[in-house]
C-alpha cells in the first residue's frame, strides 16, 4: 500500500523574484524591546525554513511580519509555510497581506484562492483564480496544474460548464486519467452545478459513467469513451445530457448519421439543450443544409446568449451563407464572451478577411496563433473544428 | 462515534505534554492575563465532562483564541465539533493541531474522518493512509473505523486491488464481517463507489459478489460456488462479474477461467486487469507468445499498470530475454514500489544475470514490507 501526504509545492522562489523588486526600501534595524532585532528573526526563520523546521519557521516569520508589516516576503513565506501545514485560514490571510502590500504578486493570486477553496470560500476563490489567470497563470507547474484544476470545479459549480471542461480536457492531456479528473469531468459533462463528492449519492453512478466517457473522448479515445457511454445510455438513456455525450463521441468518429440521431434525442428529453442545436447546426452546415443550421443556432442563441459558443456557432452560419458582416458581430459577440477561444478568433480573421479588413484579420490570426500554442489541448478540438467547417484559409 | 472519540479523547491526552493547559510555543500565544486563560480552560473541561458540549466549545474557542498553540484545547475542541457535525470547522482545528503534532495518529483519523464527512474524499483518503502509517495504538474500534473508512475510500478511487487486501485483513482479523460485504462485493466488481452511493439496482447483486468473496475467504468453497454460480446466472451481461467470476476459477479450472476472462473482455473491451490476469495465467502455463501479447495488450490500455509491466517483464524473462525483462520488472517497482511479487521477481533475475549487491538490496525490500505489513 502506498501512503503520501498531498502534492505540496513551494511557490516561494518565483514570488521572491517577482517580490525583489517592489521590496520596502532598506529600513533601519528594527529592535523589539525584549527580545531580538529583526534581522536576527529574520535570520532564525530563514535558518529553520532551509532546515525544513515548519513549526518554527511560522512562529519567527509571524514575529518578523509583527515587527515589520511592510515587510512582504516575510508574508509570502509566512503564507507558504502555513498552507504547507494546511493551516488555510492562516495562510490565506498571510498571502492577503502579501498581495495587498505588491503590485506584482504572480502565483500569489492563486495561492490565496486555493486557501479560500479550502476555506469553503467559493466565490472569493473564484474571483481570486480568475485574477490569477488575468495575471498570466503564473506559477510552477504543479501550481498551474492544481490551480487550473480548483479553477474548472468552481466553474462547475458556476455553472460554466464549456469553460470548466476546456480547463478539465487540458488536464487531461497533460496528466492523465485520475479519478477525481474523471468525477469533475463528469459533473460538468453532465451540466450539474456541484463538487466531486458533493451531489447527492444515488447520482454517482451516472457521474462515474460520464466522466470516463468524456475523459477518454478528450484524449481521443474514442472506443473506451464509446464503451462507458453504452452503459451511461442504459441505465440512464432517459436523462439529460447523456444522448448528447454519445452524440460527440459519435461525432468525434465522424458518424455523423449516427451522432445526429443521438443530438436529436437530447432535444427530445431536454428541448431546451442549446448544445445539442449547436452540433446539429455544426453537422448541417457539413451536409450544406444552411438554412437549418441558421434556424438551430438562432433558436440557440435566444435560449442561451451568455454562451459564447451560440455566437460564434450562429456566426459561423452567417459566414456560411454569405452573410459576412452579420457573421463578424455574431463573432465579436463570442470574442467578448470567451477571448480565450481559439477557433472564435480562427472565424474571426476569416470574416474579416471577406471584409477587407487587413488589420483586423492579421490581429485576430496572431491571437489564434497565440492562443494554439499556451494552449495545446484547445489547439486540438480546434484543429478537428477547423479542418471539418474552413471553406477557406485566412490570410 | 461518541465512544470511540472518547476513547481516543484518552489515548491522545496521555500523550500530550505534561503542561497541558499551557500553549506549546510560547511565541504563538496571545499576551493575556494567565488567569483568564486558565479560568477558560476549567470552564471548558467542566462542560466538557458535564456533556454540556456546546459551552464546551464556546469556552475553548475563547481559551484559544488566548493561547491559540494550546495542544489539548484543540484536540478537544475538534472533537467536539466532530460529534456536533461541524466537519468543516473541526477540520480546520485538526489541522491546526497536526501542524504542531504531526507523529499523532490519532489526530490525521479525526482530520481523516471529518474530511470524509465534509465529503472531501480525496483528502480524507491521503489523511486516513497517513493515520495508518503514523499508529493507531491499541485503540481497537478507532482502527477498525480507520480500516473500514480507507478501504472504501481505496475503492472509491479505483484502487480496487489496495482496498480488497485491507477489506480481506479485517476479514482475517476476525471483525463483524456484516459490515464488510458490500465494500467487499464493490472492490471484487471494481465499481469505484461507497456503499452510500450503490445504485438500487446493483445492490443484490454487489451483496452477491460481497458474499462470495467472503465465502471464499472463509474457506466456504461450496458456499462460494453457489454464490458465484448465482452472480453469473442472474447478472451475465454486467461489467465486472466474468472477471471476478474467472479469478475465482483460474486456480481450480483454469480452463473455464481463461473462457471467463475473455467473455469479460467482450462485454468490457478496455478491461485492464483481466488481460493483465490472462497473461499471467498463459505465462504460468508456458504459453509465452499468448501471454506477452495479453500483457503488451494490458499497456497499450494503461501504460502506467504496474502489474502490467510486471507480467510482461516476467514473460520476457521466460522467454530468455533478460535484461528487457529486468527492464519491464524495474518500471514495475517503480510504478507500485511496495509490491512484493516485483521485489521477489527482480531477486531471481537479479541472481540469474550475476547482479547480487542488486538481489540483497531486494531481499532487504522484501524484509521491509514484510515487517511494515505486520505492525499493520
Amino acid at each position: 500500500m502506498t501512503f503520501s501526504r498531498p502534492v505540496m509545492f513551494r511557490v516561494f522562489p518565483l514570488l521572491a523574484v517577482l517580490s525583489m523588486a517592489v521590496q520596502a526600501a532598506p529600513s533601519p534595524p528594527l529592535q523589539s524591546p525584549l527580545g531580538p532585532s529583526f534581522d536576527e528573526i529574520v535570520q532564525q526563520a530563514d535558518s529553520a525554513r532551509t532546515a525544513n523546521q515548519v513549526s518554527e519557521a511560522i512562529v519567527l516569520y509571524r514575529q518578523a511580519v509583527q515587527l515589520r508589516p511592510s515587510w512582504s516576503d516575510g508574508w509570502m513565506w509566512l503564507g507558504d509555510l502555513l498552507y504547507e501545514q494546511d493551516r488555510f485560514p492562516e495562510a490565506q490571510d498571510s498571502f492577503g497581506h502579501f498581495l495587498a502590500l505588491t503590485p506584482a504578486p504572480g502565483p500569489a493570486w492563486a495561492m490565496k484562492a486555493l486557501c479560500e477553496f479550502e476555506m469553503r470560500d467559493y466565490s472569493h476563490s473564484l474571483k481570486d483564480f480568475e485574477k490569477w489567470m488575468h495575471g498570466g497563470n503564473q506559477g510552477n507547474e504543479a501550481l498551474t496544474d492544481v490551480a487550473a484544476f480548483h479553477t474548472a470545479m468552481l466553474l462547475t459549480q458556476e455553472r460554466h460548464f464549456d469553460q470548466a471542461l476546456s480547463l478539465l480536457t487540458e488536464r487531461a492531456h497533460r496528466s492523465g486519467e485520475t479519478p477525481l479528473l474523471v468525477e469533475a469531468m463528469g459533473l460538468a459533462s453532465l451540466r450539474m452545478p456541484n463538487l466531486p463528492g458533493d451531489y447527492p449519492p444515488g447520482l454517482r453512478e451516472q457521474v462515474w459513467l460520464a466522466g470516463k466517457a468524456t475523459f477518454y473522448l478528450s484524449i481521443q479515445e474514442f472506443e473506451r469513451g464509446q464503451a462507458y457511454s453504452h452503459r451511461l445510455l442504459t441505465d440512464y438513456g432517459q436523462q439529460p445530457q447523456v444522448h448528447y455525450i454519445n452524440g460527440l463521441l459519435l461525432k468525434a468518429q465522424s458518424k455523423s448519421d449516427q451522432a445526429s440521431q443521438e443530438f436529436h434525442m437530447e432535444l427530445q428529453i431536454s428541448p431546451r439543450n442549446s448544445q445539442a442545436m449547436l452540433e446539429l447546426s455544426l453537422i448541417d452546415i457539413d451536409k450544406g443544409k444552411l438554412q437549418e443550421a441558421m434556424s438551430l443556432s438562432q433558436q440557440a442563441v435566444q435560449i442561451d446568449p451568455a454562451n459564447p459558443e451560440t455566437h460564434r456557432v450562429l456566426g459561423q452560419v452567417l459566414l456560411a451563407k454569405g452573410q459576412t458582416k452579420a457573421s463578424a458581430q455574431e463573432l465579436e459577440s463570442a470574442e467578448r464572451l470567451a477571448p480565450e477561444n481559439a477557433a472564435t478568433h480562427f472565424q474571426l480573421a476569416m470574416a474579416y478577411r471577406r471584409l477587407g479588413r487587413k488589420q483586423d484579420t492579421q490581429r485576430e490570426m496572431s491571437t489564434y496563433l497565440a492562443i494554439k500554442k499556451r494552449r495545446p489541448a484547445q489547439n486540438d478540438s480546434v484543429k478537428a473544428r477547423d479542418a471539418s467547417h474552413s471553406p477557406e484559409a485566412p490570410q | 462515534m461518541i465512544a470511540l472519540i472518547a476513547s481516543a479523547f484518552f489515548v491522545v491526552a496521555a500523550s500530550l505534554p505534561p503542561q497541558q493547559a499551557s500553549p506549546s510555543s510560547p511565541t504563538e500565544s496571545v499576551a493575556q492575563g494567565p488567569g483568564d486563560f486558565d479560568q477558560l480552560a476549567q470552564a471548558a473541561k467542566r462542560a466538557r465532562e458535564e456533556d454540556h458540549d456546546d459551552s464546551a466549545i464556546d469556552s475553548y474557542r475563547q481559551a484559544l483564541i488566548l493561547k491559540p498553540g494550546w495542544d489539548e484545547g484543540l484536540w478537544y475542541l475538534g472533537a467536539l465539533l466532530y460529534e456536533k457535525e461541524n466537519y468543516s470547522e473541526a477540520c480546520t482545528i485538526f489541522r491546526r493541531f497536526l501542524a504542531q503534532n504531526p507523529g499523532n495518529g490519532y489526530g490525521w483519523a479525526m482530520l481523516g474522518l471529518s474530511e470524509y464527512e465534509s465529503h472531501e474524499y480525496t483528502r480524507a483518503l491521503d489523511h486516513l493512509q497517513q493515520s495508518l502509517l503514523t499508529g493507531l495504538g491499541d485503540n481497537k474500534r478507532m482502527k477498525a473505523t480507520v480500516y473500514y473508512d480507507t478501504s472504501i475510500l481505496l475503492t472509491r478511487s479505483e484502487q480496487f486491488d489496495e482496498s480488497m487486501d485491507l477489506l480481506l485483513a479485517r476479514v482475517a482479523a476476525g471483525e463483524d464481517t456484516s459490515t464488510l460485504v458490500e465494500p467487499l462485493g464493490l472492490a471484487a466488481l471494481r465499481l469505484p463507489f461507497l456503499p452510500d452511493e450503490i445504485p438500487a439496482d446493483s445492490r443484490e447483486m454487489i451483496r452477491i459478489a460481497g458474499e462470495a468473496v467472503l465465502a471464499l475467504e472463509e474457506q466456504h468453497y461450496a458456499d462460494a460456488d453457489k454464490l458465484f454460480d448465482q452472480l453469473e446466472s442472474t447478472y451475465p451481461d454486467q461489467p465486472g462479474v466474468h472477471f471476478l467470476i474467472g479469478v475465482h476459477l483460474l486456480d481450480s479450472r483454469p480452463e473455464d477461467g481463461i473462457k471467463e476472462l475473455k467473455r469479460e473482455i467482450e462485454i468490457s473491451p478496455s478491461h485492464v486487469p483481466a488481460r493483465v490476469r490472462l497473461a499471467d495465467q498463459y505465462i504460468k502455463e508456458q504459453k509465452i507468445d499468448l501471454g506477452l501479447q495479453y500483457a503488451q495488450e494490458a499497456l497499450k490500455l494503461a501504460p502506467g499498470s504496474a502489474s502490467g509491466h510486471m507480467v510482461l517483464g516476467e514473460g520476457l524473462i521466460a522467454k530468455g530475454d533478460s535484461v528487457g525483462g529486468i527492464q519491464e520488472l524495474e518500471i514495475a517497482r517503480k510504478a507500485s514500489p511496495d509490491m512484493v511479487r516485483i521485489h521477489w521477481d527482480l531477486v531471481r533475475a537479479y541472481t540469474a544475470a550475476g547482479r547480487v549487491a542488486d538481489a540483497d538490496r531486494e531481499k532487504s525490500e522484501i524484509e521491509r514490507l514484510s515487517k511494515e505489513d505486520q505492525a499493520h
